[in-house]
């Protein structure tokens, strides 16, 4: 007579047995009250896993999970926003240095008497650029550049250690 | 709302109905838990860890293309980030290579006169909890989760013959500590 084991009284009990075994071990069980006490066993113990009922998590948990995911949109609304300034900034100077010379290029340029008009603005505005990035001026403006980068990557460090912290909690 | 498949949900959740994940939550949350929580036997830490894996697969939805099933997905992360928590928490690594033939351990875990008296699904978690985190995880999607082998595979990125060796000893410890503890009677 064939020996059955655990394996493959398991593989029964999944209905993954040939018909031929199948067979044989059906006529073990009547021939066989050791190997049926076996089976019977690993039955109610398949029986008893089926019927166990799930864990439940705590009544709000749903709520918090998704407070966690609107908490994170909104940090990384602000986050974009932060960056945004900071650029716009940054561009804003650019623009500043792409005028001026823009202006250095016209002026040594000579215009017809149609275009006088917009030489005296353009003068006026390339005057008002060649005092701000003048000599003098300049060390300071690229120290005040400098700080507001400073400060910029402080605040944004901060504000995002903040926002870490607060997330995990 | 609550009749949706999974693809419906997460197709509005990308469409910016950001509350439609709520639905996706509630539908897995407690199976998902069950799981973790035989995993890392602590109901605190499994809450925790399930969270995150909740939070890592709304930020990670748009990159989900319906290849898979979502809860297939999903019970992917869940597994993962178990096991990075037991390894965080420097658990010993080798309870998740152990074979359950070495778990000497479980035949002396408990009194039978104690377990008789528990609630007995209580006592099956209980049992379950001893198995080791791949173990228990099996266990779990199989007849909690009610999945498949190829499913159960797919998710721990095994075989399917080694999901059923799995299955099948855990299946044979259990049986045997039940049968050790003549819990059958309490049963039958």
């Amino acid at each position: 007579m064939k020996n059955f084991n655990d394996d493959m009284l398991n593989r029964y009990l999944d209905n993954e047995l040939s018909n031929e075994d199948k067979n044989s071990l059906q006529s073990s069980f009547e021939n066989n009250p050791e190997i049926k006490k076996r089976y019977d066993a690993l039955l109610i113990t398949h029986n008893l896993l089926k019927n166990v009922q799930p864990d439940l998590t705590s009544i709000d948990f749903s709520k918090m999970v998704m407070q966690k995911i609107s908490k994170r949109r909104i940090i990384e609304f602000q986050q974009k926003r932060f960056l945004f300034s900071v650029l716009s900034l940054f561009l804003i100077i650019i623009v500043g240095i792409l005028g001026y010379v823009f202006y250095e290029i016209i002026s040594t340029i000579q215009l017809s008497d149609s275009s006088k008009t917009i030489s005296v603005y353009s003068n006026l505005v390339g005057n008002y650029f060649s005092v701000f990035f003048g000599k003098k001026n300049l060390s300071i403006l690229g120290s005040v550049l400098s700080l507001i980068m400073l400060i910029s990557g402080y605040f944004l460090y901060d504000y995002q250690k903040h926002s870490k912290k607060n997330f995990s909690h | 709302m609550k009749n949706l498949t999974d693809a419906e949900i997460i197709e509005s959740v990308k469409k910016g109905n950001q509350a439609d994940y709520a639905i996706l939550i509630d539908r897995y949350k407690n199976k998902a838990f069950t799981m973790i929580k035989r995993m890392l036997k602590n109901d605190f830490d499994a809450e925790e860890v399930l969270m995150d894996c909740f939070f890592k697969a709304y930020n990670n939805l748009s990159t989900f293309k319906f290849e898979s099933k979502f809860y297939t997905w999903f019970y992917r992360i869940v597994y993962n980030s178990a096991l990075t928590k037991l390894s965080s928490a420097k658990r010993k690594i080798e309870n998740e290579m152990s074979s359950v033939d070495d778990l000497h351990f479980l035949q002396s875990s408990y009194n039978a006169d104690d377990l008789v008296k528990e609630d007995l699904s209580l006592l099956v978690k209980k049992i379950v909890n001893e198995l080791p985190p791949k173990n228990a995880a099996v266990i779990s999607m199989f007849y909690f989760e009610e999945m498949s082998t190829e499913e159960i595979a797919d998710i721990l990125q095994i075989s399917v013959s080694n999901v059923k060796v799995i299955l099948y000893r855990s299946r044979n410890i259990l049986k045997e500590i039940i049968e050790r503890r003549n819990l059958y009677q309490e049963v039958l």
